[in-house]
């Protein structure tokens, strides 16, 4: 035992792990972070439904039991089985999407479900993830030279364009979002020039005012409302005013647990849901939504830091793309029923009530796991180790 | 295996410093061929984690703004109780040109019942008692609708004072009342396709009320129309008189002044009651007189005639009509074949289709097409009505087209937009936009030139030769030289191409013709032939004579006098000569507007 660290032996370089090994290699403090922020959620379910495990918190808790399962499975899965068949997985998502598009459930005035028989999925959520592991593979064997090359660009963009496309139409502007800045911030990583970013940046905001011809009505109605939100006190704005009013009524440390009154007498809409950031925050104060906010900081600092501890391009950039997505939903849900940006529906990560968007989560933090264990495998440009 | 094991135990850890960058030796070794982009990706890395950091930093910070801060300032209330029940309600009267109410409101009470308020053996009581007050509240909806637990459960709209006294005696606790206002309408059903009207929570639905909703709840003067009461009531009982004379399904009746295009009675039957709208089938909602498009028939031979002398053509001109046109496997006959060459005047007299079709070929398709155009026959008429019918306008235009147009078919248009032309070939040639408002003097448009005065004066003339010496025989009224023309066109057939049993006839009459005041139009839908109208079911036997009617009793009531039946006071004597209109006829006895 002259190495230094196990992890440069030949042996583990080929990733010839056994499944007990691979269980110690699992960053379990992780794991309990994730449990903490989901028994928050749980818990706050549980006073959503004034004081009872129905209809929420009992199903939610059964889907985190599931999902917690699927994420180890996800975390101990060999990755370059998850690079092989990174293409397909995108495929599906990709398929199940126009399937929506064509035959999906129409819910809330959007096409964006499909019916399971067993549960209702929404392939885009699903389709955040798919799209990382594909850009990842792209990227995995390019090298500064391929990236800096334009016509090297071409297929990445479409692999992007065509989701963001078809979620945009469903409609659904927040996830076509979450699609477009978690595909960037994998273009970041791998080093594709500033200009083009620049470049990108400058026409998105140069096509607003052409997009906004297209916008949807509610959505013209969500901008002008965040922008002003007394215009409609009644109508569009009543979501963003009420929420605001429940942070303001919170105070330093809360009306206590089940004690919110805003929420509790349904003045905030949708608090199991979108809006639940803000009962927690009525409930607990500024002091509990710091803390929640600090328990998002410390996941996704485990997300940059396993991104830099990862040893092979592949890894980086699945953990950078789901870290970036999880960010994200943070960010959004939180900057949303703050006031801060227009309402995008976009729920609050392991706390929300909602099964696609926490199975996505706890996938994507099986994937970052994954790449944590198989973090010192050596991966050729094609993931097969003898390459 | 044991160093494995050793390393294992060296490697247990406290939470995260498995993730920690160095776990003992070296960082993460970097892979050769990898090593520029793997430190650019550590460089791009950082800047995103501060990125990030930043993101979080803006709303930990906004958090302690909303919470410990405060936002300043009371958050905005909507205001929707503390405005009197008045204001909020009120919906401006509609009167008629003379001021007399067509659409008013009343305060009223809507019963409803808080079912949370009400005991359950008053419950009962209730399901037992409303339905002998309202019988058609039946006990079985009653106890659908009377659960318990129930805020608002609505049971009956707009209660008569007794009626909610007989509630209150009831003492039942729970079931309240609810003031309300209650749209109106002291004319009925003789007003319903012009006014239209409201849903039960006063908005416009149909006719002025939906095209005025607006102004209605905006202001409180009462909207002032061109419709006279009077004249309504007399075209709608002329109209209903004849559709149940000549078993006609429908009809409709117009009447405009001609000089400044105001409609003074609009009519089209079957109608509705405007307070049971939503009771009311689709038939008797579809108003005919401007959302229905027709072939017009022969009335639009006027137009043709018209064309004609616009293009140059003299009185005197004549066409051949002797034998039947064929062209495209479809022959044009004439309903009285004369045989022989028309002049311009007999091909109104005898309403010859032959006469008009090569008239309208000698003109040219484009030049007939644009005359239409100017008349506003191709486009939908500008109308205050919501319910506005778009011309059904042949394209391509071939010659055929302009053959069948000049007498009447395949363009088909509203009665609206038809006697608003005749209007304009009658009062000098001025075109201009109808209108249900009425118009004082400095408001009446200038109108558009759409003929000459000169031409228009000879259509004076041929409109009055076909009353005095035409098929408009049974429109003429003595003492009010009354001048038209008849129509007649098939019925489009359920099973495709025209029908040959079923007819639309139609007339319109002008008066007097030697200074037209007012036009009237009558069209009746599928009138038969009845004893009298020597087995014919053409216009000249049924809307030609119930157009007279009307102008029999609406011109005292206009206060149009009768006069001594004379051309040469309007038209120079070789205009009379040319059309063959009689001279002077002497009026016997007082000058009686009968028939």
């Amino acid at each position: 035992m002259m190495l230094g660290n196990e992890f440069t032996s030949a042996r583990l370089r080929r990733g010839e792990m056994t499944l007990g090994e691979k269980l110690w290699q699992v960053s379990w403090s992780l794991v309990l972070v994730i449990m903490v922020v989901a028994a928050i959620g749980l818990g706050m379910l549980y006073s959503a439904a004034n004081g009872s495990w129905d209809p929420w918190a009992s199903r939610q808790a059964t889907r985190f039991a599931v999902g917690i399962a699927l994420m180890l499975t996800v975390a101990l899965t060999d990755i370059r089985f998850w690079m092989r068949y990174a293409y397909v997985f995108y495929g599906i998502m990709l398929v199940l999407l126009v399937a929506v598009e064509i035959k999906g459930t129409i819910g809330m005035g959007a096409q964006r479900w499909i019916d399971l028989g067993i549960f209702q999925l929404q392939p885009s959520e699903l389709m955040k993830l798919a799209l990382v592991l594909a850009l990842a593979r792209y990227f995995h064997g390019a090298d500064l030279e391929d990236v800096r090359r334009l016509s090297f660009l071409v297929p990445p963009i479409f692999l992007v364009l065509v989701p963001f496309g078809l979620v945009l139409r469903q409609p659904d502007l927040g996830t076509a979002l979450m699609l477009a800045a978690g595909s960037g911030a994998i273009a970041w990583l791998v080093g594709v020039r500033l200009w083009i970013f620049a470049l990108l940046l400058g026409g998105g905001l140069a096509a607003i005012p052409v997009a906004w011809q297209f916008l949807h009505g509610y959505q013209k109605n969500r901008v002008l409302t965040f922008l002003n939100p007394e215009r409609d006190p009644l109508g569009a704005g009543y979501h963003i005013l009420q929420s605001k009013i429940a942070l303001g009524s919170g105070g330093m440390f809360g009306k206590g647990f089940m004690a919110g009154t805003q929420a509790h007498l349904n003045f905030l809409p949708e608090k199991q849901t979108d809006f639940i950031f803000t009962m927690m925050a009525e409930e607990f104060g500024m002091v509990g939504g710091l803390v929640l906010l600090s328990l998002y900081v410390i996941l996704v600092i485990y997300g940059f830091a396993i991104t830099f501890r990862c040893r092979h391009q592949f890894g980086r950039l699945v953990a950078m793309g789901v870290t970036m997505t999880f960010f994200l939903y943070v960010f959004i849900n939180i900057a949303m029923v703050m006031g801060l940006i227009p309402v995008v529906g976009v729920p609050l990560p392991l706390i929300s009530y909602g099964g696609t968007a926490m199975l996505t989560l706890l996938l994507g933090f099986g994937l970052l796991l994954c790449v944590f264990v198989h973090r010192d495998i050596q991966m050729g440009r094609r993931g097969s180790y003898d390459d | 295996m044991m160093g494995l094991f050793q390393s294992r135990r060296n490697r247990f850890v406290y939470p995260g410093a498995e993730i920690r960058s160095s776990t003992g030796g070296s960082p993460a070794r970097l892979d050769g061929e990898n090593h520029r982009i793997v430190e650019m990706g550590r460089t791009r890395l950082m800047v995103a984690a501060c990125l990030f950091g930043l993101a979080f930093t803006v709303i930990g910070g906004r958090l302690v703004e909303l919470m410990a801060l405060g936002e300043p300032g009371e958050p905005p209330v909507a205001t929707l109780a503390d405005e009197p029940l008045e204001t909020r309600m009120a919906r401006a009267d509609i009167v008629d040109r003379d001021g007399l109410v067509l659409a008013t409101n009343l305060p009223t009470v809507h019963l409803y019942a808080d079912t949370r308020a009400i005991p359950e053996k008053d419950r009962l009581r209730a399901i037992g008692l409303l339905p002998t007050l309202f019988p058609e509240l039946t006990t079985e909806e009653l106890n659908n609708k009377l659960v318990p637990g129930k805020a608002f459960v609505n049971l009956r709209y707009n209660l008569t004072p007794i009626e909610q006294q007989a509630v209150n005696d009831l003492g039942i606790p729970g079931l309240n009342f609810e003031r309300a206002e209650r749209r109106v309408y002291p004319a009925g059903r003789l007003v319903a396709h012009v006014v239209g009207a409201t849903d039960v929570d006063g908005n416009g639905i149909a006719g002025l009320e939906k095209a005025f909703d607006a102004r209605l709840t905006g202001e409180d003067i009462p909207l002032r129309l061109s419709l006279d009461l009077r004249v309504q009531h007399v075209a709608h009982r002329a109209l209903s008189d004849s559709i149940d004379h000549f078993k006609a399904v429908g009809g409709t009746a117009l009447v405009m002044d001609v000089n400044t295009a105001e409609v003074l009675a609009l009519v089209s039957l079957p109608d509705y009651e405007p307070e049971k709208i939503g009771s009311t089938g689709e038939d008797a909602r579809f108003n005919q007189a401007t959302l229905g498009v027709f072939e017009m028939g022969s009335t639009f031979k006027l137009f043709n005639s018209a064309l004609g002398l616009e293009n140059g053509m003299q009185l005197t001109d004549s066409f051949d009509a002797r034998h039947p046109i064929q062209i495209g496997g479809f022959t044009i006959h004439d309903f009285h074949a004369k045989g022989t060459w028309l002049t311009l005047p007999e091909i109104l007299q005898y309403s010859s289709n032959i006469g008009s079709a090569r008239l309208a070929t000698t003109v040219g398709t484009e030049k007939q097409r644009a005359f239409l155009e100017r008349l506003g026959l191709l486009d939908p008429v500008p109308f205050e009505l919501p319910e506005v019918g778009r011309p059904l306008v042949p394209n391509p235009w071939r010659e055929i087209n302009t053959m069948t147009i000049a007498y009447g078919h395949g363009l088909a248009v509203t009665p609206l937009q038809t006697i608003t032309a005749v209007s304009a070939l009658v009062n000098g040639g001025l075109l201009r936009p109808p209108t249900l408002l009425r118009r004082a003097p400095r408001d009446i448009p200038p109108g558009k030139q759409v003929i000459s005065a000169e031409n228009s004066g000879k259509m004076r003339a041929l409109m009055r030769l076909v009353v005095e010496s035409g098929s408009g025989r049974n429109a003429d009224v003595k003492g009010y030289y009354v001048g038209g023309k008849t129509g007649s066109a098939d019925k489009l057939s359920k099973v495709g191409g025209y029908s040959n049993t079923a007819v639309r006839t139609s007339f319109i009459a002008v008066f007097p013709m030697t200074d037209p005041k007012y036009v009237v139009l009558v069209m009746l839908d599928d009138p038969k032939a009845v004893p009298g109208t020597s087995n014919l079911r053409t216009a000249g036997w049924n809307a030609t004579p119930t157009a007279g009617r009307i102008v029999a009793e609406i011109a005292p009531i206009l206060g149009v006098a009768p006069q001594e039946e004379d051309p040469t006071v309007a038209f120079d004597a070789q205009v009379i000569q040319q059309v063959g209109l009689r001279s002077l006829e002497p009026l016997e006895g007082p000058a009686l507007a009968t028939r």
